[in-house]
């Protein structure tokens, strides 16, 4: 089997270098700081008050899953913001793009690598998330099913980097234009939503019926998935709701029944549309179409 | 083989190209010469599909470069005037990379990989990272993984900027081998000397057009031709002159102390008898010769874009 030539190179180098297993290191030795945080104050607790509350063992799965998702959404624009940029100021794009192969073919291969990278920094963190089944509650489908929101939130905010990695030619304003998109998605899917609400609080008499039709946005967004997906291993009430009222009153249909699964597939599309415009920016001759 | 029919190309308001056209045949080895900014890069980069003309044509084996860039890319190999930087790469590693990337893998990639390090010279560094590599080899590695693919046509822009002397010397005794192979060379160079020694064609280049275009011999033969004889003469030179004045090749004749500049269209037969006219009228010769002429003087002569240019004196 032919493998992506991009891929090949970009695995082979990135391995070599001190910054990658760096990189590995750190992101476990948080994730590990945490629980073993989260086990002490447990265990404190126990001592103190003679008590065990076996919810708190569920948390220790809660915190390790969130830390390990806020530390991907940190370190993914990082890795691959400068990979097309990075290759415009070591003055190898151009070389690469008189070969046989295409812009996709670059593109792809750039994330697909990064990909791997990701991939390799979740399954390194496997013997951390499994602490959790020392103490049960926690079902292997469970941590598939987080894999799954880990795996597409990494798709989602490496074809953004990606894709300002295309756009800019320095590497240090592509990263800060990334984590900016990274973060409207994020954070401004949510601020829109309540900005809606509270106007839709002050101008109806009888107070607002949530968010409407932007109340979608959300779909794009990766921490509603994730969220999602820890409520539903959880059986807990949207723990959110407090602070935005607006969820509780999320329209009834077959979107938010499923709201998982067109997540996942709203933030597919948004990759694809973003890395087939990553392609268009690579691609050194954007022809006009000629009648 | 490659055909170039009037390009043109802006960036903004400054004209890069203004209708260049040229031509390079099967087997040549073309010399593409200009002073900076005359848009010799800009030519290079639509030839390799990297910029779009605004308008022109440019054809290789018939093909449109701008219609059909993947099978261009098949028939080209490019040497840019800068290696790239490859951190954390060996030197196999960087030519099986290449050779990935035009579709060859396995046993036969390497194979041609190590045939191609050893045309080049470079085959004792297999095993060295390539950013440890001296500016000359990475040049000379550069021109291998040009031709890992067997293009038809291979473009090189000044390959030889910021190499040491014997390095160049080298890379000429490659570019030579080259030459016997009848692999077609698009070489972009400042160095006119190495050109006028190893290209077969020659191109000018100035604001954006072609200014003089045509076989190397032959625009050395016309440079000869076109540089004054200079004549040496002790004692009276009204004899001389008066020969002179009569000769059906002489153009002009320029006296300066003793040295008679004379513009002598003849060829070198024309020349002996003039000689021997000289002295059979027993005029005191003690210096007879072809002012050098060289490649640098046609193109200062041809991109001097000065008010004062040089005049010739005829008096006669």
């Amino acid at each position: 089997m032919k493998v992506n030539p991009v891929y090949k190179l970009e695995t082979k180098v990135s391995t070599r270098s001190f910054r990658f297993p760096m990189v590995i290191f750190a992101f476990n030795t948080v994730l590990s700081l945490v629980a073993l945080l989260n086990m002490y104050s447990v265990i404190t607790q126990v001592k103190r008050t003679a008590e065990i509350q076996y919810s708190s063992f569920i948390n220790l799965y809660i915190f390790v899953a969130i830390m390990e998702f806020t530390l991907l959404l940190f370190i993914i624009p990082a890795i691959t913001a400068g990979s097309i940029s990075g290759e415009r100021e070591r003055q190898t794009l151009e070389l690469t793009l008189t070969t046989k192969m295409s812009p996709t073919d670059i593109v792809l291969g750039k994330l697909f690598a990064s990909l791997s990278t990701i991939f390799l920094l979740i399954v390194s963190s496997f013997p951390v998330l499994s602490l959790s089944f020392v103490y049960g509650g926690v079902m292997v489908k469970d941590i598939l099913l987080l894999l799954v929101c880990y795996g597409v939130t990494g798709l989602l905010t490496g074809s953004i980097g990606i894709f300002c990695s295309a756009c800019f030619k320095k590497s240090t304003i592509a990263t800060a234009a990334s984590y900016c998109l990274t973060v409207v998605i994020m954070a401004g899917t949510v601020a829109v939503n309540h900005l809606v609400f509270l106007f839709s609080q002050i101008s109806s008499a009888e107070g607002g019926r949530g968010s409407g039709i932007f109340f979608y946005l959300l779909l794009a967004n990766p921490v509603s998935i994730f969220r999602t997906a820890l409520n539903s291993q959880m059986g807990r009430e949207p723990g959110m709701a407090g602070i935005f009222p607006w969820l509780s009153q999320m329209p009834d249909n077959v979107i938010t029944e499923y709201w998982m699964v067109f997540g996942v597939l709203v933030q597919i599309v948004i990759s694809v549309l973003l890395l087939r415009m990553a392609v268009r920016k690579v691609e050194p001759c954007k022809r006009k179409r000629r009648f | 083989m490659l055909k170039i029919d009037n390009l043109k190309k802006k960036y903004g308001q400054s004209i890069a190209l203004d209708g260049l056209s040229m031509n390079v045949e099967d087997g040549n080895l073309y010399g593409f010469v200009g002073p900076n900014g005359a848009g010799k890069t800009t030519t290079i980069k639509i030839i390799t599909g990297l910029l779009l003309p605004d308008s022109g044509l440019v054809t290789i084996d018939d093909i449109d470069v701008t219609r059909e860039p993947g099978r261009i890319r098949e028939k080209i190999g490019y040497v840019p005037d800068f290696f790239g930087i490859y951190d954390n790469l060996k030197v196999s590693e960087y030519m099986e990379f290449f050779a990935s990337c035009y579709g060859l893998y396995g046993l036969n990639a390497r194979r041609r990989c190590m045939m191609l390090l050893e045309q080049v010279r470079l085959s004792e560094k297999t095993d060295f990272y390539v950013e440890g590599l001296s500016r000359g080899m990475k040049q000379r590695l550069s021109l291998a993984r040009a031709l890992i693919h067997n293009p038809s046509l291979l473009i090189m822009d000044e390959p030889t900027a910021g190499l040491d002397p014997r390095t160049r010397l080298e890379f000429r005794q490659i570019l030579k081998e080259l030459r016997e192979q009848k692999k077609t060379i698009l070489i972009s160079s400042h160095i006119l000397p190495e050109l006028s020694e190893v290209c077969t064609d020659i191109g000018i280049v100035d604001q954006g057009r072609v200014v003089l275009e045509g076989a190397m011999d032959d625009i050395l033969n016309q440079i000869n031709v076109s540089s004054p004889l200079v004549i040496s003469i002790k004692g009276s030179q009204d004899v001389a002159i008066g020969i002179l004045r009569d000769h059906p090749n002489v153009e002009t004749i320029t006296i300066q102390q003793e040295d008679i500049m004379v513009t002598f269209n003849g060829d070198r037969q024309e020349e002996i008898m003039l000689l021997q006219q000289l002295v059979d009228a027993e005029v005191m010769v003690y210096g007879f010769m072809r002012e050098k002429g060289s490649l640098e003087s046609v193109f200062m002569e041809i991109t001097n874009h000065s008010e004062e240019r040089l005049v010739l004196i005829h008096e006669g």
